[in-house]
């Protein structure tokens, strides 16, 4: 059995008397696209927080490509796309991607930056301040940022949020392109269809556990929905 | 290096576009120079016993103001968490966000020292360029002590008293032995004991600046 991408092992997480994860076993195999389910506060951030090496789980063991998520070399194979932009308004998108590059040694900086910059159709305003985009705009420049360093393993954490339909649509592509390429996948969102559309399977975290883990092809998103969420699709869609 | 270069080099951009830092720590000086100035009617001789003393003051508030700064525009947009990303050790950010609030704070003792020198009517000679390795050492003593605890205080809320609690007892020794040095070299009154205070000032630099390189990955956890 090859070393998959992400192991976890009765991980638990709490901050003082919160608990915020309680014995989560999840194991994600390379290659796999992963959709984490839940309500709000369900979780679902303090995992992608733990599984990216920024927060230490209270108890459990996290083991990424077989070794730990806050090795130097694991770090430089994961990319997080969340709420938060990792950009500097008071810098040109090439001036925050070319940091970016340095950082984690992109060969070829500025042919890959134009490359990304192009697919994110934001090349005709590459050298305005990030300060003067639109949210869209400026959750593009984050993938861009994200997919810079060609990441093994990526970590969405709602990153369809705020995201107009063309944007949505061009990070769906984004996405889909790097599961072609093999990337390994961990989204955490509430949009069931996308979820679908994209994931090959996915997790329900309920009260700070994982209740569900299933392939996708075997559900639908009315099924999810009706299923783990108690909530009527023709109520929901009323 | 490679990391702790893109860190400077980010930072002098973002502040040599805004000019945010080094304009308001000017200002700052300025003020002070002006009140202390012409508040005071004493004679040149009280004004050179005095003079080191409001130079270091207007070098540490401002300072204060350059050291919050720099890691406030980390905490814009989650920086401060991609940081903890970054597959380098904690130690070459620290080495980075060091030397950007160094350089900024150089340079901007290098815009006030020409005011001060004409606000107090100072006679400049061979002697001042000692001055120089002074308020170099000053100035990384505060900012090597200065940058880690910045790191520490940007997660609270009460972001600038605590930098204040935290750095003003432990960085005082520096700041007294450096005004002791500026105040002799104004004066003309180099002696023997002026090379030992110096490397005294050296050694709490070497000792702040490794603890805490070999501390900020501690900083940057969760």
């Amino acid at each position: 059995m090859s070393t998959p991408a992400l192991d976890l092992l009765d991980v638990s997480k709490d901050f003082g008397r919160i608990i915020a994860l309680r014995k989560v076993a999840l194991r994600v195999e390379l290659g796999e696209f992963v959709s984490i389910l839940g309500r709000n506060g369900a979780g679902k951030t303090t995992l992608l927080n733990i599984i990216s090496g920024i927060s230490k789980p209270s108890s459990g063991k996290v083991e990424l490509f077989g070794s730990d998520p806050s090795d130097t070399v694991n770090k430089s194979k994961l990319a997080v796309i969340s709420h938060e932009m990792f950009l500097y308004g008071n810098l040109t998108a090439i001036e925050n991607l070319e940091y970016y590059a340095r950082i984690y040694k992109v060969p070829n900086m500025k042919e890959r930056i134009e490359s990304l910059l192009h697919s994110v159709e934001l090349t005709h305003r590459r050298f305005d301040l990030v300060n003067t985009y639109s949210r869209g705009m400026t959750q593009r420049l984050t993938i861009a940022r994200a997919l810079l360093h060609e990441p093994q393993l990526l970590l969405l954490d709602e990153p369809f949020t705020g995201l107009d339909q063309h944007a949505i649509g061009m990070l769906t592509k984004l996405l889909l392109e790097q599961k072609r390429q093999g990337r390994t996948i961990l989204l955490t969102t509430h949009d069931l269809h996308i979820a679908s559309e994209l994931s090959d399977r996915y997790v329900i975290i309920e009260k700070h556990q994982i209740t569900h883990n299933g392939p996708m092809k075997d559900t639908s998103p009315e099924a999810i929905r009706k299923k783990y969420f108690s909530i009527d699709t023709e109520v929901a869609t009323a | 290096m490679r990391a702790a270069l893109a860190i400077l080099k980010k930072d002098l951009q973002m502040e040599f576009r805004s000019k945010e830092s080094i304009l308001a720590m000017w200002i700052f000086s300025l003020l002070i120079f002006v009140i202390f100035n012409f508040t005071f009617e004493v004679s040149r001789l009280v004004m050179l016993e005095i003079a080191p003393g409001l130079l270091w003051v207007a070098f540490i508030f401002s300072g204060m103001f350059g050291l919050n700064h720099s890691f406030a525009i980390e905490k814009e947009n989650g920086n401060l968490r991609s940081m903890a990303l970054m597959p380098v050790d904690g130690g070459q950010i620290y080495i980075g966000k060091f030397l950007s609030v160094t350089s900024i704070m150089l340079m901007f003792e290098i815009l006030i020292f020409p005011i001060f020198v004409i606000f107090y009517d100072l006679q400049l000679s061979l002697q001042m360029l000692m001055l120089i390795p002074v308020i170099l050492a000053g100035t990384i003593g505060f900012t090597s002590l200065g940058t880690i605890l910045s790191a520490v205080s940007v997660h609270t809320r009460n972001q600038q008293i605590l930098l204040s609690l935290l750095l003003w007892p432990l960085v005082s020794p520096i700041v007294i032995w450096s005004v002791n040095l500026t105040g002799v070299i104004i004066n003309g009154e180099i002696t023997a004991s002026f090379y030992p205070l110096l490397i005294r000032v050296v050694a709490f630099d070497v000792i702040f600046f490794t603890l805490a390189y070999m501390l900020f990955d501690f900083i940057l956890e969760d």
